[in-house]
This record gives C-alpha cells, sequence and structure tokens, in this order.
C-alpha cells in the first residue's frame, strides 16, 4: 500500500455553535491529486489549515507525512508547499521580490531562486510583469503569483487551497496540466476546489458538505457508484456535478 | 443630490463604525484621554524634586531655612549632618537632582554682615550642586531655594555659589533632543512593525511564513533588525540636524547613545507584535496611533520632568517606555555618562524590551494558531 502522506482521524473544528469540519477522516497518499471538493462553507479550508497546523483542531488528530501536527510540524515543514486561499503575497513587493523571499525562506540559493523563477514566469504567463510591484498586478495575476511562490521551492508535498479560483478556463487548464506534470515528477497535491469540473481531473476526490467528508473515490468511483444507486442514470453514465448532487443531497451518509 | 440618497450613505458609514466595536471603543476613549492627559499635564507644576541638604552648621537660621525647603511641595528634602559628605555622589549615584550645603560658619557669617548697625563684607554663602540637564527642574530648585532664603532674618544677603554637576548650562533643546530621538523610534518601530504585522494577517503571508521553516523568533528578530536600522538613521538625523541647525550640547559617548535608541527600537517593535495581536483589521491598528503618542509626548518627561505630572498620571509615567528611554537618552547625551551610571533609565528599557519580545512570542503563536 503507497505511503499515506496526509492523514486526519476525527478532524474537527468548531467555531462558536458551528461545527465548521465534524469528525473528518482523510487519507491521501503519495502520488495522488486529491480534490476536495464541496460549496463553499463546507469546511475545505478550516480542513486544510489545521493540516497545514494553522488552526488548532477542537478535536482529532492530522498528521502530515507521518507527523503529528501541529507538534512535529518543524520536522516536516520544508518538505511542503502551501497556498492559503487569500491572494498571500506581499502588495509592496514586486513578483520577483516575492518569489526570492518565498524561495529563499526555504534555504534556497539567489541563483537557484532566479532559475525557479524563469520557469515559473514562464509557466505563469507572465514573463513580462518580473518586476511589477504585486499591488498593481490584476486579480488573477496576483493568483498565479501566490500560486508560484507555492511552488518555488519544488516541495514534494503541495497544498493548495482554491489554486484555480477566479482564474479565467484557458488559464485554469493550463494549471491542471501543469499540476499533471508535477503529478508526474512524483509530486502529492492536495487541493481545495468548487469548481466540480476539476474535480474530473484529480486522481481522488473527497466531497465535503457542511463540514464532513460524504464521499470518496476516483472520480470513475463516484460516478459508478451513483449509478449503480439511482436508477435514473439506467442510460447514460451521471457527470461529476450529478454525483456531487445526489451523494451530498439524499445520499448523505449512506454512502460513506 | 438627493437628502435620501445623502443620509443612507450616512447611515451606512455609522452602521459600520456600529459593527467594529473595537474601533468604536477607541474612538470614544481618545478624546477623553486626549482632554484627561492634555488638562492635568498642563495644568501640573513641578513637585517632589529630591534634593539633598548637607547642614555642616546646624543652627535655628539653617534649620529654618531647611523647614522652608521641606515645606515647599517642589522639594522632597533628605537632611545630612556629616561633614564632608560626597555631595557629587548623591547626585549621580542617588538620582537627586540638587545638593545643598550649608558650611559650617555660615549662620556667623550672615549675622556679620551687619555687624553693629554697618555692612561689611561678611556674607553668608550656601553652596549649590545642581544637576543642570533638566533645564525645567534647574529653573525650580533656584526659585525655590531663593523663596527659601526670604523672611529668615535679619543678616544680609546670602550668596548662592552654584556649581553645576556636568560643567555645562544645558538649554532646553539639549534635552529636548533626546527625547525626541526616542519619540521617533518608538513611534516609528510600534507603528510600523504593528502595520506591517496586521497587514501580513490580512494578507495571509503570516499564513504563510507560520508554515515555512520560519521561527517565531526569527519572524522577530528579523522586523527587530530591520527597524533597528531604520531607528538608526532616523535618530541620526535628528542628532544631526539638531547640531547642525540647534548646536545642541552633546557631552557624553555618541555610540553609547545611538546603542540606546537601538537598545529602545527593538523594544518598540516587540510593543508594535504586540499590539498587532489586539488588531484583527489595519483601520483597528491605526487607533493605536494616539495611544502611543499621546502618553508618550504628555507624561514620559519630554515636554516637562515627570516631577511636575500630578499625582494622579504619575503612574502611567512609569508605565510609559519612553520615560525610561529619555532618562538613558538624557544621562548618555547631556550627562556624559554611560548607560550603567543611569540605572533606572537603563533598568526600564531593558525591562520593556524582555517584557514586550517575551509577550510578542506569545501572542504571534497564538496569532499562528487560531
Amino acid at each position: 500500500m503507497a505511503e499515506v502522506v496526509v492523514e486526519t482521524r476525527g478532524l474537527t473544528k468548531v467555531f462558536g455553535r458551528v461545527r465548521a469540519v465534524d469528525g473528518v477522516d482523510l487519507r491521501v497518499e503519495r502520488g495522488e491529486i486529491y480534490g476536495l471538493v464541496g460549496p463553499s462553507g463546507a469546511g475545505k479550508t478550516t480542513l486544510i489549515r489545521m493540516v497545514c497546523g494553522l488552526s488548532r483542531p477542537t478535536a482529532g488528530k492530522a498528521l502530515l507525512l507521518g507527523r503529528g501536527i501541529p507538534e512535529e510540524r518543524r520536522a516536516v515543514e520544508a518538505r511542503l508547499g502551501y497556498m492559503p486561499q487569500e491572494r498571500a503575497v506581499y502588495r509592496d513587493l514586486s513578483v520577483e521580490e516575492n518569489v526570492h523571499f518565498f524561495g529563499r525562506i526555504y534555504g534556497m540559493g539567489r541563483a537557484e531562486v532566479d532559475r525557479r523563477l524563469k520557469e515559473l514566469l514562464a509557466l505563469m504567463q507572465m514573463p513580462s510583469l518580473r518586476r511589477q510591484r504585486a499591488d498593481r498586478l490584476s486579480g488573477g495575476e496576483r493568483q498565479r503569483l501566490s500560486l508560484a511562490c507555492a511552488l518555488v521551492h519544488d516541495a514534494e508535498l503541495l497544498i493548495l487551497d482554491e489554486p484555480t479560483i477566479g482564474l479565467d478556463p484557458a488559464l485554469r487548464i493550463h494549471f491542471w496540466d501543469h499540476f499533471h506534470a508535477l503529478n508526474g515528477r512524483g509530486r502529492t497535491i492536495l487541493l481545495t476546489t468548487h469548481y466540480l469540473e476539476e474535480a474530473e481531473r484529480c486522481t481522488r476526490v473527497g466531497m465535503m458538505r457542511a463540514g464532513r467528508l460524504v464521499a470518496v473515490g476516483s472520480p470513475a468511483e463516484l460516478k459508478a457508484r451513483v449509478r449503480e444507486q439511482n436508477p435514473a442514470f439506467a442510460e447514460r453514465a451521471p457527470t461529476i456535478e450529478e454525483a456531487f448532487l445526489h451523494m451530498t443531497g439524499s445520499a448523505v451518509g449512506g454512502l460513506r | 443630490m438627493s437628502f435620501r440618497r445623502t443620509g443612507i450613505v450616512a447611515a451606512r458609514v455609522l452602521r459600520q463604525l456600529w459593527h467594529d466595536k473595537r474601533a468604536l471603543v477607541i474612538t470614544l476613549l481618545v478624546p477623553s484621554l486626549a482632554m484627561i492627559l492634555f488638562g492635568f499635564s498642563f495644568s501640573g507644576e513641578i513637585r517632589g524634586i529630591r534634593i539633598v541638604v548637607l547642614d555642616e552648621d546646624q543652627t535655628d537660621l539653617t534649620t529654618s531655612i531647611t523647614g522652608n525647603l521641606e515645606a515647599d511641595p517642589v522639594f522632597r528634602v533628605a537632611v545630612i549632618h556629616n561633614a564632608g559628605a560626597d555631595l557629587e555622589a548623591w547626585l549621580l549615584k542617588k538620582g537627586y537632582r540638587a545638593a545643598i550645603r550649608f558650611p559650617a560658619k555660615f549662620t556667623s557669617l550672615y549675622y556679620a554682615h551687619f555687624a553693629m548697625g554697618v555692612a561689611t563684607s561678611a556674607q553668608g554663602r550656601i553652596d549649590l550642586l545642581l544637576d543642570e540637564s533638566d533645564p525645567q527642574i534647574a529653573a525650580a530648585v533656584q526659585k525655590g531655594l531663593a523663596d527659601a532664603l526670604l523672611n529668615v532674618g535679619e543678616g544680609g544677603p546670602v550668596e548662592i555659589e552654584k556649581k553645576d554637576l556636568y560643567g555645562v548650562p544645558v538649554r532646553f533643546i539639549d534635552s529636548f533632543a533626546p527625547a525626541i530621538m526616542g519619540l521617533v523610534v518608538a513611534f516609528a518601530c510600534t507603528m510600523l512593525t504593528l502595520m506591517s504585522v496586521v497587514r501580513e494577517k490580512v494578507d495571509g503571508t503570516f499564513a504563510r511564513v507560520w508554515v515555512s521553516p520560519v521561527r517565531r523568533a526569527e519572524f522577530i528578530l528579523g522586523y527587530v533588525a530591520a527597524f533597528s536600522l531604520l531607528a538608526l538613521v532616523q535618530s541620526f538625523l535628528v542628532f544631526a540636524i539638531g547640531k547642525a541647525v540647534f548646536n545642541i550640547v552633546v557631552n557624553g559617548s555618541l555610540f553609547w547613545a545611538f546603542l540606546s535608541v537601538i537598545l529602545f527600537a527593538v523594544g518598540s517593535v516587540g510593543l508594535g507584535t504586540l499590539l498587532s495581536a489586539l488588531a484583527r483589521t489595519e483601520s483597528q491598528a491605526i487607533v493605536f496611533f494616539p495611544m502611543i503618542m499621546l502618553p508618550s509626548v504628555l507624561l514620559s518627561g519630554m515636554m516637562w520632568p515627570v516631577q511636575a505630572i500630578p499625582g494622579l498620571l504619575r503612574p502611567i509615567s512609569y508605565v510609559v517606555p519612553l520615560t525610561y528611554s529619555n532618562r538613558l537618552l538624557r544621562a548618555v547625551m547631556v550627562k556624559g555618562l554611560a548607560p550603567w551610571q543611569e540605572p533606572v533609565g537603563l533598568a526600564g528599557v531593558l525591562v520593556f524590551v524582555f517584557l514586550t519580545i517575551v509577550l510578542a512570542s506569545l501572542v504571534l503563536r497564538q496569532s499562528g494558531q487560531e
């Protein structure tokens, strides 16, 4: 069995009276592109933040690369690339200064970051924006810069919170091609998205609703499962959107 | 132009204020604080200057003059009788601001002036050793002493032989410049750190750095290093302009002066980080501006001596960090002392640095993991 790189057991976060994350058991294996899918407010970001040690669980346990989070976070932090949901870059620094900062805190040398910067700028389709200050970038450009900052040190595990939000469709497809290329080089990716069609491109999908992980499987498995249980799909296979609706709607619980 | 729409805009702005309870409380607190601080500070007279009286004569006359000094609320008087006591040490080591010495023959010389109904050359003489590093205090001491000598008897005029402890007359600007140095550093370092850290949290870069190999201590020390450099440049500018334009007197070592400034900058960065825990947004952070500025300007001994601050507010003076920076920097720049010769100021600044950095580190852990 493949190595489990992200694992949570009964992970729960309660804010006041809201159970934002409710007893989630998540297992992400090495080499996967694992997509957490669900509507806004489903608890995806809160789950990710707990996994990264940014939020203390109310109950349950999180393990990252086999180490307990947050206690043993220090042992694995260098192997992790994290992109928060906000377009988290330094607004008053230029594109290259941002990438340099994040590369160098992960121990990369100046020349090494420079090489990497060229690749990333090409990948993000923004080579001419190298010296542009981040606060002059458009929303989508800043989003790409934020992703570049998460990719710069080429971590073995990438945790990306809504990496494609606000991007135009062509660029989203381009990003996904890159995720697959990274995956092909052995990188594991855990990401969140509320674009259901993106779930189709994950190797495995975890569907979240109201703080709970309601269904887990490959896109094909999930669709097949819905088809088996639902006579409405006798003629044709459901789309991933339809599968999601069935699993998170009337089917909640039964398919866990 | 529609009154209705104007009203709707106004209502929305008020509603926003209402929702930001923290900013609202501070918005209401600031005017109250400003009035109380300004009111009391300006109405304050100098009180409780510590002086020592060395009475080597011990007559009714000297006792009566000493009594007058003791009755004056401007002074807190210590009386000693051991002839030849080292008065400089009282000032330098114990923090007394002036020493008055009645020499052994004071009374007889005083009355000898009008011997047999004719004025003679005999004259009572008092030695006054004065810490002139704060011109306002020095003036208050001289005035208080002159008052105490009025109406004490039939003798002649008393000659006061004044000796300046540091050997130079100090103008207001000379003792004001070190305070300005401390103020700009405190202000810039605290506010800039506060704003940057709050911004990092709002923008999410803080979360990124938190997940990276950067340690809390490295994060804080990074800020400390950057802003210490800034503080050095700022205080150099204050010093250079002070010297070039106002020709301020600097008796002490600039090395110690700038080192003291940097030490104070470290504490100010710590304070900024600490305050960042109390502000969730940049607009909440901005309201700390007057909260830091007002007490620093009014209560730190910058504009008038701490002794001139009414008892009610005095305790605040003692917790305002700039009070200690002022003591330290004035000791170094005006008095020409080494930092350790102003133990209260140095200890105050060190405690400030230690407390803020330790607490900042604790609150950062809190902010890192909500």
